[in-house]
């Protein structure tokens, strides 16, 4: 959790380039039918993303960044981080394997929804919840798709983030909820007292 | 900018310190910094910015008050039941909020000190603060390195009603008058931010904040000059620069109906000679940025707690509550900055509880030391500019000391070694010895004696 607490990512950014995207349902169903081959701890998730986002080599900063997050779930030597991982892959491999969603999956922020998935949700709930559990697995979906910057198909704004909210396990876990929490206050704080405005500071009438 | 106008230090100065440069924090226009802002005060403003004899103005600062705003910091906040409900938003922090059902009482509740803040200062900023308030508040404090912390806008100018209040007990009326500065704010050191600004809850009066150093005038008359022109109704400032108006030259032209100090201790025979030389009451305040106003003295005597949101405990060596009468360590609980609600907080000051007139009040105040250095060239320099080098170069901790020869030792934690010793040699115009350790505690136990010249 604190690795993707440290990435600092704004809801505010993602929910300001949110664009179309398949339904949480089609999502999930894919979630379900994960192969076994992408669960197995002996595959190396950056090997596994070089032949999923094969297509995407040469995208730049997307594809370094992708590359920084695998190599952080390898380094951490979690299980559930690399599983948690291996299902967002697949999620996009499965494009190959059985046709593309519509709209297709998004992959300009694979790095971002990558460190949600291994890192936020895995974190909270084991993938193979995802899988095996229909609540889990539509919280994997929505999680996956809100951070690719998608908006499920068929929901408003309005809709998608009340159904985020309430399958989110990370609010229903009382001390992580409360240490996100404060992680966002932590930044809020910093941030306002560093902007311009506010170190302008206001008139002061005694020397304290 | 119009109204930041360069000050004297050049591009070369060996001190220049770079949130110094004119104008280097601004950021507001004059709509934001003083949204209520009449036709009269924009005018009194640009009179006093533009002044012929005017100091360079190296900041700009307003209240940033609207007009509903302004009306509300006329008033004391309530105090009924303050404490029970202060309490309650504290256990509602990060800080506290895991071990919220031990902390029944204020007695439950742990000693925090400078260094908590200075970790996380966001552990006692409530969640549901309302940050569109906040402004940046910095202080250097007595510990060493610089503690950031959210200054309330409301809070802040209600200190300036506060001064009014007292000001009233001992008899003074002050009212808003256009033909005069409400209130000069005064320091003595070598880099400062200073500011010509408005008060909008007194009818939109000046002030300002002026830097009293020669450096920042052509010569003593023009800077008479200017403050006879402004003829300020009240003057606030620390010993240092209070010092510094018992200059002939200001005392001729200057009529305060009253005079403020702060942030260091007023010696006995520094009063006396600024009730002697302006006949009118000087009330010395206690406080610390963190808390704010604590309690003031207006005799020199004993210092009467302030009847506001401040709450004082004497505590021993382990923090244990100490009888009534004996002396101890000052713990404040703090609750008129709504960003900051501190609850027994440590200030490294000393003293014992007594009753004055039925009133709780501070005796035998000690820790605010006002020490200056001896310059080669005969000069003395505030402990304040060594402060500022010190923490630019990066010192957590330091102690500097000045045998009766002139001859400087300091020793610090972390930091710079080399660019501490540069700057404190061209401060002072002598070799100083510098000697680096690697954390605070290295300095010695208890609080440490930052500064002590005995020459």
């Amino acid at each position: 959790m604190q690795r993707w607490l440290a990435r600092n990512e704004s809801i505010d950014a993602v929910w300001a380039g949110m664009v179309p995207g398949p339904s949480a349902d089609a999502v999930a169903s894919r979630i379900g039918a994960v192969p076994k081959t992408f669960l197995d701890d002996r595959v190396r998730v950056v090997a596994l993303a070089g032949d999923v986002l094969e297509s995407d080599r040469g995208r730049g900063q997307e594809s370094t960044d992708v590359v920084a997050v695998l190599d952080e779930v390898t380094a951490t030597g979690s299980s559930v981080a690399r599983r948690g991982a291996a299902i967002a892959l697949w999620l996009w491999a499965g494009d190959e394997e059985l046709g593309a969603l519509a709209p297709p999956l998004a992959r300009e922020h694979a790095a971002r929804a990558l460190a949600a998935m291994a890192f936020r949700l895995a974190s909270v709930v084991d993938p193979a919840e995802w899988v095996s559990d229909a609540e889990r697995r539509d919280e994997a979906a929505r999680t996956f798709l809100f951070w690719s910057g998608q908006l499920p198909a068929g929901e408003d704004r309005d809709t998608a983030s009340s159904l985020l909210t309430m399958r989110d396990s990370l609010q229903r876990n009382g001390a992580l909820a409360a240490a996100a929490e404060e992680h966002a206050h932590r930044l809020e704080v910093t941030r306002k007292l560093q902007e311009a405005r506010a170190r302008e500071a206001a008139a002061r009438y005694t020397h304290e | 900018m119009s109204d930041v106008a360069q000050a004297s230090q050049g591009p070369d100065d060996p001190l220049a310190i770079a949130e110094y440069t004119p104008g280097g924090q601004t950021a507001l226009d004059d709509s934001e910094r003083w949204p209520s802002l009449t036709p009269a005060g924009a005018r009194r403003l640009e009179a006093l910015r533009t002044h012929p004899f005017a100091p360079p103005w190296v900041h700009a600062a307003g209240d940033r008050l609207s007009a509903d705003a302004a009306r509300r910091v006329r008033t004391p906040l309530p105090l009924d039941g303050w404490l029970d409900r202060h309490l309650d938003v504290a256990r509602r922090l990060p800080a506290y909020r895991r071990r919220a059902a031990e902390l029944v009482a204020l007695e439950d509740f742990p000693l925090i000190g400078r260094d908590d803040l200075v970790d996380d200062v966001s552990a006692f900023v409530p969640l549901d603060a309302d940050l569109e308030q906040a402004v940046h508040g910095s202080s250097s404090g007595s510990t060493g390195r610089a503690l950031l912390i959210p200054d309330d806008i409301e809070d802040t100018a209600r200190t300036f009603h506060l001064l009014v209040t007292l000001a009233a007990e001992q008899g003074v009326e002050w009212t808003p008058n256009p033909e005069r500065m409400a209130l000069a704010h005064v320091v003595h050191q070598r880099q400062a931010f200073t500011y010509a600004s408005v008060i909008s809850s007194f009818e939109q009066a000046t002030m300002a904040r002026l830097n009293l150093i020669d450096e920042q005038w052509p010569d003593r008359l023009t800077r008479a000059r200017f403050l006879e022109a402004q003829n300020p109704q009240a003057i606030s400032g620390s010993p240092t620069s209070l010092a510094e108006l018992l200059d002939p030259s200001l005392v001729e032209v200057l009529h305060p109906l009253v005079i403020f100090s702060g942030a260091m201790g007023l010696s006995g025979a520094l009063r006396a000679d600024l009730v002697a030389s302006y006949g009118c009451p000087v009330i010395d305040i206690y406080g610390l940025h963190e808390t704010r106003p604590i309690a003031s003295s207006a005799d020199g005597g004993p210092f009467v707690i302030l009847d506001r949101r401040v709450h004082v405990e004497i505590v021993d060596d382990r923090g244990r509550p100490v009888s009534p009468g004996e002396r101890g360590e000052i713990v404040v609980t703090a609750g008129e900055n709504p960003l900051l609600p501190l609850v027994r907080y440590r200030t490294c000051d000393f003293g014992m509880l007594v009753e004055v007139d039925g009133r709780l009040a501070i005796a035998e105040l000690e820790g605010r030391e006002a020490t200056t250095f001896l310059a080669n060239d005969g000069s003395r320099v505030a402990c304040v500019d060594l402060t500022q080098q010190l923490q630019a170069a990066g010192a957590h901790g330091w102690s500097v000391k000045q045998d009766a020869t002139g001859g400087v030792e300091a020793v610090i934690a972390r930091g710079d070694a080399g660019r501490v010793s540069a700057a404190l040699e061209a401060l002072l115009g002598r070799p100083v010895t510098v000697e680096r350790r690697e954390s605070v505690a290295d300095l010695g136990e208890g609080k440490p004696r930052r500064y002590v010249s005995l020459a």
